[in-house]
């Protein structure tokens, strides 16, 4: 998990993305050492539950979604409502009794859009901002580099973690790590694939990589744009922290509809987007911190001023 | 005969003072099976047909015991006679590194503990299996289990688990009536299933010859708490008795051995059930370490938060105090047997020898 933030219970993490969460099976996913089972009610509604049974701390998602929406535990059959985590049932029991509210598994809150489910461990957290459309695209990685190492490695060589078809990423940037309306933003020259001119000899460069991170979650929206500006591909990825250092990345990406030359239209030509799952420990190791210099001081700056500004309202 | 550590009032209060209310459901709460690692116990370590000239390892936790034969007789080793830099031996072996071991009931039985304590009458009862073994070897099996041996046993005390994880083999929750009763003494757990109108378990409904959809059950599960082995009797109606017994030796903290027999020689040689129901093993096992395996890990430190229980429970509850009143026992010098574990317990789980 991010090791400093506000209040790590306010967070929204983008823990799926909308079409792994079914009311066929539920899934199980991680946020830091915390597993999350995830799946969706009779009404569709996505719900959270912390993934183990209170009763014999069995994984819930090991268990099976009822057809009224509930989520029953697979060992002993303990039933628990989504919403609230409340225990509704224990079929053995053969009896309609309540219990008590004690008996309820940990609950998140959940939110949906933009073709993510996002979680918050704080029930009462405000609802993040509703992102209108899906981007059609999507994919999930687990990613054996912590949650800031991934982030480290996308702002310092992207290629080590991410790859865009028919795109070469330089170490040229457009603009430096910087602070923008409470993000953090930088802009990487590119080159197209194929035989060309070696970067540092090349006077104009045809694309840019944009990332912009939200200091907190690392939640990133990346967009490439040509040399005329005109957007050709975007990208939203979302970085999870999970067990063992892993970093569960789930990414929604649109390709333009209209990409104006030869190298823009080949990145339609098969995936124009993925994340790395393997990464090249070789060429991490010596990856020199270049723009990753100043990341953590400038996240922890945005920070402490939202920690300020809150505190003051 | 048995040589035991002179007890003391406090030891002989522990049973007595676990049981009482208060002290129960902070026993039931402090459960970590992983830390619990008792002695002085005959362990079934291997079909008495897998062990021969050559020798054949196993563990109590961590322990090295090898078993060969010498001469038709099984011996028990902490050494492989191969192993010429032998270190320093245990307290568990004599002075030539062997260990206190019998034979019965088809299995070769290794003592873990202190040798001098080693005595037949703590071989646990098992009325169904013949004394001299010799059962056939497709009534015999071996799985293994990814989690400490504790909440195997745990797992199957509670039978209700089976109307969820083994529905396909032996039938789901749906009856008209379930009573558990629980019995215990200080060295044994006896649970005593009865349920009224189940659904017929689908093997014996496919292989069993059983037409009806329903059956009535009386299952019962005792346990060993000290040799972590158990007995599962099933009698159905209609439907042939199921005898099973299910040794969890404790090859390491977390990880555990069973070495099943499950005499089906009551069952007509003609159906197909004498001979499948053995090998359902593979399949039920594999069902267990489903749950118990993501479990196990979840029990190795103290935890905080309560499990929460239902009243079906009850053995398992009961369970998770006497190990501990047992532990805390031996962790105060009482390796002694306050109950005869090898007295024969037909009556206790309504064996009528048919």
């Amino acid at each position: 998990m991010a090791e400093t933030n506000t209040n790590p219970q306010t967070l929204w993490w983008a823990v799926a993305r909308s079409e792994e969460v079914t009311n066929a099976k539920p899934i199980n996913v991680d946020l830091g050492d915390q597993p999350v089972v995830l799946w969706r009610d009779a009404d569709g509604v996505a719900r959270a539950l912390e993934d183990r049974c209170p009763h014999r701390r069995a994984p819930l998602s090991l268990g099976c979604v009822l057809g009224n929406g509930m989520i029953q535990c697979g060992y002993h059959g303990w039933t628990y409502e989504g919403e609230t985590g409340h225990l509704k049932d224990i079929p053995n029991l053969k009896s309609t009794q309540k219990f008590p509210p004690l008996y309820r598994a940990k609950s998140y809150a959940v939110a949906e859009s933009g073709g993510f489910v996002r979680i918050s461990e704080n029930p009462a957290a405000t609802q993040p901002a509703v992102i209108a459309a899906a981007l059609p695209l999507s994919g999930t990685e687990q990613v054996s580099l912590t949650h800031s190492e991934f982030l480290n490695a996308l702002y310092d060589d992207p290629a080590l973690v991410i790859a865009i078809r028919g795109v070469r990423f330089t170490p040229y940037l457009a603009t430096e790590l910087i602070e923008a309306n409470g993000r953090l933003v930088m802009e990487r020259n590119c080159q197209w694939a194929g035989p060309r001119w070696p970067a540092p000899f090349i006077p104009e460069f045809p694309a840019s990589l944009l990332i912009s991170t939200e200091p907190e979650t690392g939640e990133s929206k990346l967009i490439v744009r040509d040399a005329d500006f005109k957007e050709l591909l975007r990208v939203i990825l979302a970085p999870v922290p999970g067990s063992r250092g892993v970093t569960q990345v789930r990414w929604r990406a649109k390709l333009a509809s209209h990409r104006p030359g030869i190298m823009a239209k080949v990145m339609g030509t098969g995936a124009p987007f993925e994340i790395l799952s393997a990464v090249d420990g070789a060429a991490l190791r010596v990856l020199r911190p270049s723009v990753s210099v100043h990341a953590e001081a400038l996240r922890q700056g945005i920070i402490d001023r939202r920690t300020a500004s809150s505190q003051a309202a | 005969m048995l040589e035991t550590v002179q007890t003391t009032s406090h030891d002989d209060d522990i049973l007595a003072n676990a049981m009482k209310p208060a002290n129960f459901q902070k026993a039931v709460n402090n459960w970590v099976p992983h830390d619990i690692a008792l002695k002085d116990a005959w362990f079934p370590l291997a079909h008495s047909f897998a062990v021969e000239a050559k020798p054949v390892r196993r563990s109590v936790y961590s322990q090295p015991f090898y078993l060969w034969r010498e001469n038709g007789v099984a011996v028990a080793s902490e050494f492989h006679p191969n192993d010429s830099e032998r270190s320093s031996k245990s307290i568990y072996s004599d002075a030539s590194g062997r260990y206190p071991v019998l034979e019965r009931y088809g299995y070769v039985w290794g003592w873990y503990g202190n040798p001098a304590n080693a005595d037949p009458v703590h071989l646990p009862s098992i009325p169904y299996l013949p004394e001299e073994g010799n059962l056939p070897q497709h009534m015999l099996g071996t799985v293994r289990f990814d989690c400490c041996a504790p909440l195997s046993l745990e797992n199957l005390i509670d039978l209700t688990h089976a109307d969820f994880l083994h529905a396909d083999v032996v039938g789901d929750e749906k009856m008209d009536k379930e009573v558990v009763e629980v019995f215990h003494d200080s060295e044994t757990i006896t649970m005593v299933r009865s349920c009224t109108n189940k659904s017929v378990a689908p093997i014996m409904k496919r292989f069993g010859g059983v037409k009806d959809d329903v059956q009535q059950v009386r299952q019962v599960i005792r346990i060993y708490l000290r040799s972590h082995a158990a007995i599962a009797y099933g009698r159905f109606s209609p439907g042939d008795n199921v005898q099973l017994f299910h040794p969890c030796v404790p090859e390491t903290r977390d990880r555990t051995r069973l070495d099943y027999t499950m005499n089906t020689s009551n069952v007509k040689k003609s159906n197909p059930f004498r001979y499948l129901m053995p090998k359902a093993s593979y399949k039920v096992s594999r069902q267990d370490s489903y749950m118990t395996s993501p479990q196990s890990p979840r029990y190795m430190n103290p935890e905080k938060r309560k499990d929460l229980h239902s009243p079906l429970d009850e053995a398992g509850q009961k369970y998770r105090v006497l190990m501990q009143a047992l532990a805390e026992r031996q962790a105060h010098g009482d390796f002694s047997y306050r109950d005869n574990v090898s007295a024969d317990c037909s009556d206790i789980i309504g064996y009528d020898g048919k």
